[in-house]
Order: C-alpha cells, then structure tokens, then sequence
C-alpha cells in the first residue's frame, strides 16, 4: 500500500490558491469570524428526544477542535445541525460568520459522516466528480480535482470501481476524499477512524494535521481518547446535550487533577 | 453561489443511473410493451375489429405507451430516492450548496428522461408494426409532459415516505397497473355498460389515457381540454407535494 500522499507535496490538495487564502485569511484578520458558531440549539427529535437543549459552541477559524463524548451525547445531532440534515427545532448555526443555511456556508464545510454512505451506483472516480458537481465545481476543475484526490488517497486502482466492491478501507478513504473534494474552510469528520485498522488509521491521522497545518479548520469527533489528545488543540466534552468542559488536553488534565485524558473522561462524564 | 451548477450535476447523475441499468431501465419495459402489441394487437386484432374506426393494433398503442411510460417514471424516481434515503448517501446531496426546488427538479429528471426513452422507442417500434398515427402532435406533447411530471412527483412521493421497498411496489402494482388497465388502455369506455363507463370517469389515469389517445389518434372518449384539466389538477399538487418535501425536510431529514 502506498499510503496517503503528502498534501503539501506532490499533490496540491487544497489548491494553491485555496490554502494561501486560508492561511492569509487568518493571518491578516485577526478578529475574523469562528469557523463555526452555534447559539442556542434545541434539536427535538420526532418521538419527543432532546437531543441537544440550548446548546452554544463557538470553534476558532484555523483551529482543531475535538468533540469527546459517550453515544447519545448529541456529536452527531451537532454535525448534522450544521450541515443540513436535520430539521433544528431552534437556534442559530453560523459558519464563518454566514447562517448555515445560505449555499455559501454550505459550500464552505465539508463532511465525512461516521456510517459509509457512498452512492453504490458510482465509480470511485465518479463518486468525487458528481460530489465536487453539486456543490459548484466546474466540470473541467472537478474532474482534475478528483485525479488528484484519487492519487492521494491511494485509489488509482480501483478509480473505475464501484463502492460496494470496495474494501472497508478504501471506502473510508473515498469518504475522506469525498469530504475534501471541494476544497472546503471547515472539514468536520465525524469519527473517521471508527473501525480502520491501526496502519491505516495512522495514515488518516498524518494526513489530517498536514490538512491543518495548510489551514483549514477542522472539527473532529472521536471515541479514541488518544486520537483526541494527539491531534486536536482544544477539546470539548460533551455530556446530554451539553459541553461540561472545554480546554486543552492539558488544560483538561489539569482542572480535573487527572494524569490522563481517559481519567478526565471518567470524571467528566460521571 | 446559485446552486444551478449542482443542479445540472444532480440531473447527469439522475439519468446516468438510467443509462448504467438500461437493460432494467429501458429494454425490459420496452420489451413487454412490445409483446403486448404482438400478442393484443397482431395476433387478437384481426378478430376485434376496430375501435371507432381505427384499427384494434392502432387504437391500443397510446394506452400501451401511457402504462409504460407512467410506470417507468414512477418506478425509477420512487426507486432512486427510497435507495439515496436506505443508503444514506442523500446527505451528500442534502449537505450541497442547492435550494430545495433543485433538488425536487433533479431527481424528478431521471424518471422523466428514462419514460421519454421508453416512449421514444416503443413509438419507433410500433409506428411500422401498427401504423399508429400522430395526428396532434402537440397535445400529445402536452399530455406526456403532465403525465410525466404527474408520476415522476409521485414516485419521489412515495419513495420519501417508504419505509421498505415493498411499499414503493405496492403503490405501483395495487394502484398505478390496475387504475391503467381500467383507464381504457384495451377498449373505449364507452363501450362498457352501466355503471362501469361512469364509474370509469372517476379513475385519474382514464384522463391521461384519453389525452395521449387524443394525440395519437385525433380521437378520445371526453374532451381533449377535460383530459388534460384533470391530468394538470393532479400533477400540479403532486408536484407541490414533493417540492414541500425537499423544503421542509420532512422524512429525509430527523
């Protein structure tokens, strides 16, 4: 396996122009406004569920941001808040300063989902050019696009294939290049290594930091206690619908007098 | 930031799923359509006559056509949606920069391009066998386009709200096959007794039967502009109904 491609080497991911923006962007605006910013969300669910209960968050432009918390907490209420696939009871969710709901801020965020959701009557190649299509790319922009993502992400060889005949592996790989494939400010990942094998996984992780070092804001939300503490720079704990704390892993060690990020875990959640 | 661009990409996706599944999506149909025409027409025709004048092949080639066309649209939309939904990958289209009337326009697209094939070939094919005429080009043009925005709406319909795929089948063989059979695909409700040519006025699909006879033929058993009203009165709401789905996210989004 040849792994995944240096994003800043041989491939250029985020288009030179896309991660020179970025990096000026941050530089040059100091008070731009937050990757992400969540006030007030109530999500209600059908059958009479709260999943989230007036609920603010508010993630840094150029950060990464880690989301911890037990199944039920309400991560993935947050993600699917923000990106348009649920129907939020109320609240406010602004991205870079615009409503979540404009095309723009759509445009904006990228999303791999926890659950393999590839469209199983598309190639792999196919899967990132209709992906990169409608959400505004260029025909020409993104089958170029979709070369390079399918030379990143390793999967030259089954670039003709379709998803059900991929390995698991693979097809977390195409989810990943999926979510990239537009070239978007904010990348969330809603567990992205949920059951990848530790070669891989590593792989994942090494390409991830590279996307955030070349910019682009992330919001990752893991089971895997050590993935949190490795790559992100600030960390939220979540618990029935409410951040309980929020720090740095070594922030969090220290206010709850832990030795490990999984002791804080415990007593956070107890 | 339109979303137009998305809307185009949802189209060409839409439809290359009916050029990757031809066999399923446009030969199969095609196929059995045709047999009908054989077996109803060419073989029992000879002995049925004529249906107000045109020959029993002829007459029974516009209704043959409807069904098809009709089912086609409906299956295929129904199909898509329910298996974007089961899958989830219609977040990926949910999550992209487009408005919600995009969204309903380009999945409707795939049910309509996969009918208009359908119709396109079993025309090509029926012309010489039967010699079917187009005698009025334009309402028959009329009748397809509502007919098909008509059942394609409706396939997305029922597609959203499924829950399995059997209950996308049960709509398509309980209500779409028997009302189409009972529209007067076969025969002239007018020569049905009583009460069962009045009761055939209170079947949807008689209309649109009756306005692509129309076009075909010149010929159909109530007014041209009746058939096309009732069939308008119906794909419009339809229409609508999809629209508020994909806008108020209802059964596609928690």
């Amino acid at each position: 396996m040849a792994g995944i491609a240096n994003p800043n080497g041989q491939h250029d991911l985020f288009g030179a122009a896309g991660a020179a923006s970025a990096a000026v962007s941050l530089e040059r605006v100091p008070d731009a406004p937050p990757a992400l910013s969540v006030t007030g969300l109530t999500k209600r669910y059908d059958d009479g569920t709260v999943a989230l209960r007036d609920f603010d968050l508010e993630v840094p432009a150029g950060s990464f941001f880690g989301l911890l918390g037990p199944n039920g907490a309400g991560k993935t209420t947050l993600i699917s808040a923000v990106c348009n696939l649920i129907r939020v009871t109320d609240g406010d969710i602004r991205v870079f300063g615009q409503p979540a709901s404009t095309l723009l801020a759509r445009s904006w965020v990228g999303l791999a989902e926890q659950d393999i959701n590839l469209d199983r009557f598309l190639t792999v190649r196919e899967t990132l050019v209709y992906h990169g299509g409608w959400f505004g790319m260029a025909g020409r922009d993104a089958e170029a696009r979709a070369e390079e993502m399918i030379d990143v992400f390793d999967l030259r060889a089954k670039a003709d294939v379709r998803s059900p005949r991929l390995s698991g592996g693979m097809r977390r790989r195409l989810l990943l290049a999926r979510a990239l494939m537009h070239r978007p400010r904010l990348v969330i990942l809603d567990e992205p290594t949920a059951g990848v094998d530790f070669e891989l996984r590593q792989e994942l992780w090494s390409y991830i930091r590279k996307l955030h070092a070349a910019g682009t804001t992330i919001l990752l939300t893991t089971h895997y206690l050590e993935e949190a503490e490795s790559l992100c720079k600030e960390i939220a704990l979540i618990r029935h619908g409410e951040v309980v704390a929020r720090d740095s892993a070594d922030g969090l060690r220290e206010h709850y007098g832990a030795d490990t990020l999984a002791d804080v875990y415990v007593r956070a959640m107890s | 930031m339109t979303g137009n661009a998305g809307l185009l990409w949802l189209m060409r996706r839409e439809v290359l799923r009916v050029t990757k599944l031809w066999s399923q999506t446009v030969l199969a149909p095609v196929v059995s359509s045709i047999l009908f025409i054989l077996v109803f027409g060419l073989s029992l025709g000879g002995r049925l006559g004529s249906v107000g004048g045109v020959a029993y092949e002829a007459f029974i080639v516009p209704g043959l056509i409807t069904m098809a066309m009709v089912q086609a649209a409906y299956n295929n939309n129904a199909s898509t949606i329910f298996q974007a939904r089961s899958d989830r990958y219609v977040n990926d289209v949910l999550s992209a920069p487009m408005h919600p009337w995009q969204l309903n326009l380009g999945y409707n697209v795939g049910g309509i391009v996969r009918a208009i094939a359908i119709g396109a070939a079993l025309l090509a094919l029926s012309a010489p066998l039967t010699g079917v005429p187009v005698e009025r080009p334009f309402a028959l043009a009329a009748a397809v386009a509502l007919g098909l925005v008509l059942f394609s709406a409706l396939g997305l319909v029922v597609g959203i709200f499924a829950d399995q795929w059997d209950h996308t089948t049960f709509i398509s063989n309980i209500l779409i096959l028997p009302l189409t059979f009972l529209g007067g695909v076969f025969y002239s409700v007018e020569m049905l007794p009583a009460p069962w040519e009045e009761l055939s006025h209170f079947n949807p699909i008689f209309y649109l039967v009756q306005a692509v006879r129309f076009g075909f033929l010149g010929t159909s058993d109530v007014s041209v502009w009746l058939a096309l009203g009732v069939t308008a009165a119906l794909a419009v709401p339809t229409y609508a109904w999809a629209q508020w789905l994909f806008s108020s996210g209802r059964r596609l989004k928690a």
